[in-house]
């Protein structure tokens, strides 16, 4: 091993220093679906969100929350495979907008015997805001780990093969 | 690395007490210095005020000749090992030993080349992914070396690092010190209150009391040529044995007993013809023979030797003696022991009599 050479070095520290990079992304993208789920149901009117949905949000976010939680664990140790986890989490961040903000964006109802919109255009930005910052967040993470766990696995195969 | 100039360093603690009195050394470069003594002499203190943990009442301190009396502990370029190890639990070994220079922002990279040097003189390369938990007592004290090593500092200063350690772990990690010390050749200040520890470790030792240096000299100064009762006393073991005597002529006069003098001794004690002076002898100068009888009280054989416990016959007075082999004495033998070496020291002041030599 080069010694020398800062690549290497760098490639060597992997195996004694976390991924605390992807995990402090994960933390982050854990934070925005807070601020997402938060900021939701300020916009309640009239009783448009009591059904099944918002069972079902409460369920998906609690499932989300714990979920990215492991996985920042699992990155910070640079384990490849919770990356892939971490990629249907901040692609379904993405799908989320299309779910409960832009449906009740698109609904009207009736307050005071006039139509109105359930979520208005600023909220609805702001609900976009943050799940697309959430899930950018999430897939930085799962991107990062995979290069770095693929250069360390390769780091770690070079040092064994240079023992035997 | 560097050297260690103190001067007439004093320690007063706020309600007046007085812990350390005059202490006066320079430690050359890449010497290992041992502070020795009972508990409360003043050693540890002596340690925190050169570490820049207690402030200095008087005196000077001077590393490489620069005045730090009054520098903060961080601006030294000292490194302190300690007895507890101070290690953070939750941090694996590597980033315990690296913790010191990302405080200080160094580049990561050449912090992982110190961590790595450092683990592989310490031996523990295969543990830097551990938690402190994990590692043993004598481990953990070498992360705690290691701790101190990545930083390169001028002074590595030692407060009891062995004394949480058993007894075979004590060993082994003092001969690493040792080794690391050659290693490294780095000027060392190292606290003990065990004699064993000092003979063994220190180019000079530091041997005090009550606040006061006794004596500074190699190991074998100290053990052969013991400057007062004190450093007799507290240098070898079993511990030196004392007897009131008075000189008359060409034997010591004790209690019921006589012991003859050599000539080179009596011109030593010619100018304390008469009086009484305090007689010393250590128990491995002790052999079987004829000069004067003694009742055995215990005995313990230890393999190699056997100490023998002794009241002088007639006297009562109490001598202990470390003989070669495997002796089996019973208690209410008698015995008849000769002193091959002998030291005096006056008795008011306990200082030791060298005569003329």
């Amino acid at each position: 091993m080069n010694m020398d050479d800062e690549k290497v070095i760098a490639r060597d520290r992997m195996r004694f220093i976390r991924n605390s990079r992807s995990a402090v992304l994960c933390y982050f993208g854990i934070l925005f679906d807070v601020f997402y789920f938060v900021n939701l149901y300020q916009s309640d009117v009239g009783t448009y969100y009591y059904n099944y949905n918002i069972g079902l949000s409460v369920i998906y976010n609690l499932l989300f929350l714990l979920i990215v939680f492991l996985c920042s664990e699992g990155v910070k140790n640079y384990v490849t495979s919770y990356s892939y986890a971490l990629i249907v989490a901040g692609v379904m961040q993405f799908v989320r907008i299309t779910q409960i903000p832009m449906k009740a964006h698109n609904a009207m109802v009736m307050v005071n015997g006039a139509e109105t919109k359930v979520m208005g255009d600023g909220q609805f930005m702001w609900q976009c805001i943050f799940l697309v910052v959430s899930g950018v967040l999430l897939l930085a993470s799962a991107l990062i780990n995979i290069k770095k766990s693929t250069e360390l696995n390769a780091h770690l195969k070079e040092l064994e093969a240079k023992k035997a | 690395m560097a050297t260690l100039n103190i001067q007439h360093i004093d320690k007063i603690y706020d309600n007046n007490v007085q812990a350390v009195f005059d202490f006066n050394l320079d430690v050359k470069d890449g010497e290992l210095i041992v502070l020795v003594g009972p508990s409360g002499c003043g050693k540890s203190t002596t340690l925190r005020m050169v570490a820049g943990l207690e402030d200095i009442s008087a005196g000077k301190l001077l590393l490489d000749g620069k005045d730090i009396t009054a520098a903060p502990a961080k601006d030294r370029d000292m490194a302190m090992v300690f007895q507890s190890y101070a290690l953070y639990g939750h941090m694996t070994i590597y980033e315990n030993m690296a913790f010191s220079l990302t405080l200080r922002k160094e580049n990561p990279n050449v912090i992982h080349k110190k961590v790595l040097a450092a683990a592989e003189i310490l031996g523990l390369t295969e543990q830097l992914n551990k938690k402190p938990s994990q590692l043993s007592g004598g481990q953990r004290q070498r992360v705690a070396m290691g701790r101190s090593i990545v930083r390169s500092p001028k002074v590595f200063l030692f407060d009891e690092p062995l004394s949480n350690l058993d007894a075979k772990l004590r060993g082994a990690t003092r001969r690493e010190i040792l080794l690391l010390h050659k290693r490294l050749n780095a000027t060392m200040m190292y606290v003990t209150h065990d004699q064993t520890e000092a003979l063994t470790l220190a180019d000079r030792i530091v041997c005090m009391s009550m606040g006061h240096v006794q004596q500074v000299g190699t190991p074998l100064e100290l053990y052969d040529s013991p400057d007062n009762v004190f450093v007799a006393s507290f240098i070898g073991l079993p511990p030196m044995n004392f007897f009131d005597v008075k000189v008359a002529g060409d034997k010591l006069q004790g209690k019921g007993y006589t012991v003859s003098l050599t000539p080179e001794e009596q011109g030593i004690l010619r100018g304390y013809q008469g009086k009484e002076i305090t007689l010393g002898v250590r128990p491995e100068n002790i052999t079987e023979g004829s000069d004067f009888k003694t009742t055995v009280t215990n005995s313990e054989n230890l393999g190699m030797n056997t100490l023998v416990y002794t009241s002088l016959a007639g006297s009562g007075v109490k001598a202990t003696a470390k003989l070669k082999g495997w002796k089996t004495y019973k208690v209410g033998d008698t015995a008849g022991f000769t002193f091959t070496r002998k030291h005096f020291f006056d008795k008011e002041t306990t200082n030791a009599i060298r005569g003329n030599r």
